[in-house]
């Protein structure tokens, strides 16, 4: 969370413009004073001419148009302190603005978390324009638009987030401030998030990542909400998102309110509900792939000079189904189901919204509350949390009255983070924390994971010193986890496996701005993870894959050293810019699933290839590449590159299920604002993703069984614009995915195997804000 | 003070963690196995009843299941009875029971290899007068070795739109069960 303080408009008055050569512009860049983050959302305001414009996702802001003379600007921004610029236009003109922390204004002490410290190594983030593109679509396909990060998909519906080609338990997700647990071991288990909870989303790597455990292996992805209101009033938004291909509509309204008797107080409501029928790709329509979703939330606060606390609720509910095509019952099926080029009638054409088996119904509540004290210039932070995550999968079954789920998980979590953050002192600036979490795993139907019990604590320290052009961090955690495991045996026997991890990180990472153009970045990471309990103990067949996985009791924790080394460039008329980060992530012991052709498994239902889990040692390098170009003040050119080699080192092979290497173009025109419309831009983008062709030899025994789909080009269009109706701006916007209606198949969905990709999706969106501000008389 | 308030919600937050008791885990029901297939040939005319299983008591996976090797005499004609057992469950399930009672959603293939001079007839019929083959007629020429393929076919469609003409392999239906018995006539 960020800072939060009323704003206050001090208006001051002078200058007066004379008119003679009316067409200088006026560019700027508002950063945060302390932190040099940027500031997007902040409010610049030309006093003279009474122009206003919001800065954008990089902090720019431009005027246009403007004469000779003498301005008063100002800027306002949520976190900040206001700030008045006297300036002189003669010609174009560039101004940077730092913000100071409006800590003490108001005789009010910032309140929530801020993070502490707000600097971290490598940090990648959605949010404005780009976050707005994705209303209505899952969180990793959100977190897609974030170069680097790709999605691990199983169908149209299930997508996860994959960061330079982890995923799963090797990324933390942190809802709101907490870490968030479910069953996110499983390929097909999505993260159970409302993206509307948003209004940012972070990748980051770095000595903050050690805050939330010592696991993150590929980094962590932080999903902030926006801090609380901040100007005793009330405010909702309502937004309202309908895609054209599996005709999926969506509706979120959020209501926020800061009292006006009691502006300690302040609260937020907020709900999603989104529906979506059978999607289409171009040639036919695939039979049970709706889904649903009832996300809420409420927030409640309650803030004063030296104490501050905060009440949060969510409850996620979702059915999704899964391509009936799909769900194999044997090997036999399953190569049936794959020879073929287009899947049978018998799976397609229905365009209905309901949901059958196979599917799966996962619910997940969080309580967290969260309070932050203040001792002089110490800062002590309590966050409680208790999560419920309940997974229901539905199979085929025999029985057509059989109601009941097939694989049932239920998972308690319940955690606690203290930490405390020291005064700045000769430029160090620093927290200590402890954290602890329990949980209480129990199955019901079938059998994949055990009942279990599992304790973490752990503890980390985190410095950071900052001096002129040099930032350096560090910092080091450590956590133990015992996990006590139950499996049923149908006699009424259990068999109990008791297991006790130590795991070990630790983070370096410096950054020197070598001008006020280039920055350079170098971080070093140690992370450790212990084996997950699927990764232990799974011991079943996996339907949607047709293989029978067994875990392995014997696994360590894997150990990652991960190296990366950032340059970024920015001229200082904000017109060009390039960003390129490059990696190597070094894991020894990296836990992964063998095929094992050699030893089938024999069931009634004929015989299943085994998949085990196994170590080895891996390197995972890569880069991303990004640079913009503004040839023209209307026009910006993007390009993003992504690059992996995945390499599994014992045996100098590829590593399975990886990422293909992408290279992404967009060019956006923004229109000039007009009376009634602002905030217009059209923007086309061009995917193309390359043919995975490092997969694993055959010679190590079959490990796949279809050779990567080809390469794809995808083209994207977004077009949005803010129409002002009386004092209310209404944001519209249209998406369409997949413009041309290719036929393509992604290497990373498991679906590949049976069906093409989803056709072209048109989407509308509408955003309809209100705010109203209490007037003390 | 601040500070003892501090400690305080420490404290509390503490007792929160830890006032969280072990309890027994319940009964996982474990739905959808099938541990047993048994055959039961009963020749017509003079001669013993035989049974044939293949079997696997611990459901998939854990301990191999076992198969026997459906031995019948020459030129004899069997009427061959079905069963599907889940012996996971005390007492133990009769899987068939499900079977008939859902017969339009299922269907039984048997697949006796060429020269293995077994052939499978009679099969008994759903509702519809399309094959079931819970039971069957099967007819044995003169002594050879070969393989029989018994495989359980599910339709999940609704309805199930299951006709007389679909293959083992049709896409309308899903293998529930697929098991290949070595046979010897002698």
């Amino acid at each position: 969370m960020k800072l939060i303080i009323a704003i206050l408009f001090a208006l001051f008055f002078s200058g007066t413009a004379s008119s003679q050569e009316c067409s200088i512009s006026l560019t700027g860049h508002v950063e945060d004073a302390d932190t040099k983050d940027k500031l997007p959302g902040a409010v610049v305001i030309l006093k003279e001419t009474g122009m206003q414009l919001v800065t954008d996702n990089k902090g720019d802001f431009i005027f246009k148009n403007l004469c000779i003379g003498e301005y008063n600007l100002l800027v306002s921004h949520i976190s900040c302190e206001s700030v008045v610029r006297k300036i002189v236009v003669s010609k174009d003109l560039h101004i940077d603005i730092m913000m100071p922390h409006a800590r003490n204004t108001l005789g009010e002490v910032i309140v929530e978390a801020q993070k502490g410290i707000t600097n971290t190594g490598f940090k990648k983030e959605l949010s404005g324009k780009d976050l707005e593109e994705t209303k209505g679509l899952s969180l990793a396909e959100a977190l897609s638009k974030i170069n680097g990060v790709t999605m691990l998909q199983t169908g149209s519906t299930i997508s996860k987030p994959v960061i330079h080609g982890l995923h799963s338990s090797r990324i933390l997700t942190i809802n709101n401030g907490v870490r968030q647990e479910g069953q996110q071991w499983g390929n097909e288990h999505a993260p159970e998030i409302d993206p509307f909870i948003a209004d940012k989303l972070i990748v980051i790597k770095g000595v903050d990542e050690l805050k939330y455990g010592s696991d993150a292996i590929a980094g962590v992805i932080l999903v902030e909400p926006k801090p609380l209101r901040s100007t005793p009033g009330y405010s909702a938004e309502f937004n309202t998102v309908y895609f054209t291909n599996n005709r999926q509509y969506v509706q979120s309204v959020v209501w926020e309110q800061q009292l006006k008797n009691l502006p300690a107080f302040r609260y937020r409501i907020q709900g999603t509900f989104k529906k979506g029928a059978n999607a289409a790709t171009p040639g036919y329509r695939l039979n049970n792939t709706g889904s649903e979703e009832k996300n809420f939330s409420i927030t409640a606060g309650w803030k004063k000079e030296k104490f501050n606390t905060e009440l949060f609720y969510s409850q996620f509910a979702t059915k999704l189904g899964i391509f009936i095509g799909s769900h194999i019952g044997n090997l036999t099926d399953l190569q049936n189901a794959i020879a073929s080029s287009r899947p049978d009638e018998v799976f397609l054409g229905e365009t209905t919204y309901k949901i059958r088996r196979p599917s799966q119904e996962v619910t997940h509540h969080l309580v967290k509350s969260k309070t932050t004290l203040y001792k002089g210039e110490h800062k002590f932070n309590v966050l409680l949390a208790g999560q419920f995550n309940h997974r229901k999968e539905f199979d085929v079954v025999r029985n057509s009255s059989n109601t009941r789920p097939q694989l049932d998980l239920s998972i308690y979590t319940l955690s606690e983070d203290i930490s405390w953050e020291h005064p700045k002192r000769n430029n160090f600036n620093g927290v200590v924390g402890l954290s602890m979490m329990q949980q209480d795993n129990t199955y019901g139907g079938r059998y994949f994971i055990p009942n279990y019990f599992a304790y973490t604590f752990g503890g980390y320290f985190i410095e950071k010193w900052n001096k002129h052009n040099w930032e350096l961090q560090a910092g080091i955690r450590f956590d133990n986890k015992s996990i006590n495991t139950t499996r049923l045996k149908f006699n009424s026997d259990t068999i109990n496996y008791d297991f006790n991890f130590s795991t070990l990180a630790s983070s370096f990472n410096a950054i020197y701005k070598a001008t006020e153009k280039w920055k350079l970045n170098l971080n070093l990471s140690l992370a450790s993870r212990a084996p997950y309990v699927n990764e232990l103990l799974s011991d079943g067949i996996h339907h949607g894959t047709a293989t029978f996985e067994k875990g392995d009791i014997t696994l360590k924790p894997e150990k990652s050293v991960n190296i990366s080394a950032g340059i970024n460039y920015q001229n200082t008329l904000k017109t060009f810019h390039f960003d390129l980060l490059l990696y190597s992530n070094s894991i020894r012991d990296f836990i992964y699933q063998q095929p094992r052709p050699e030893n089938p498994v024999l069931t009634i239902a004929g015989a299943f290839p085994l998949i085990e889990y196994q170590q080895t040692d891996a390197l995972l390098s890569g880069f991303d590449a990004s640079a913009s170009v503004k040839p023209l003040s209307n026009f910006e050119w993007e390009s993003k590159l992504s690059v992996l080699y995945a390499k599994n080192t014992s045996i100098n092979d590829w590593l399975i299920l990886m990422p293909a290497n992408r290279l992404s173009n967009e060019i956006s025109y923004s229109f000039k604002e007009a009376k009634k419309f602002s905030d217009s831009y059209v923007a086309v983008e061009f995917l193309h993703v390359m043919r995975q062709n490092n997969i694993p030899d055959e010679r190590n025994g079959k490990q796949d069984y279809k050779v990567p789909p080809g390469a794809y080009h995808l083209l994207n269009f977004n077009a949005s614009s803010a129409v002002s109706f009386g004092k209310t701006k209404i944001t519209i916007g249209i998406g369409i995915r997949n413009l041309l209606n290719t036929t393509y198949r992604d290497y990373l969905n498991s679906m590949r195997y049976f069906t093409d990709e989803m056709g072209r999706n048109i989407s509308i969106r509408v955003k309809v804000p209100f705010n109203y501000v209490y007037h003390y008389l | 003070m601040k500070m003892k308030k501090i400690a305080l919600s420490v404290l509390m937050a503490g007792l929160l963690i830890t006032s969280c008791k072990k309890d027994k885990p319940e009964e996982p029901n474990e739905e959808e196995v099938i541990t047993t297939m048994r055959l039961t040939f009963v020749p017509v005319g003079a001669g013993a009843t035989v049974t044939y299983q293949f079997d696997d008591p611990d459901g998939p996976g854990g301990v191999a299941p076992t198969q026997d090797e459906i031995v019948l005499a020459p030129s004899t004609t069997y009427n061959v009875t079905l069963q599907l057992l889940n012996k996971t469950e005390t007492p133990v399930e009769d899987i068939t029971l499900e079977v008939l009672g859902e017969k339009e959603a299922h269907r039984f293939y048997y697949e006796p290899t060429a020269g293995s001079n077994i052939t499978v007839s009679g099969l008994d019929n759903d509702g519809n007068g399309v094959p079931l083959g819970v039971t069957s007629v099967w007819t044995t020429a003169a002594a050879a070795t070969g393989k029989v393929k018994v495989t359980l076919r599910h339709y999940a469609g609704i309805p199930p739109n299951k006709a007389i003409g679909d293959l083992v392999n049709s896409a309308k239906s899903s293998t529930d069960i697929e098991v290949d018995f070595n046979s010897k006539i002698q």
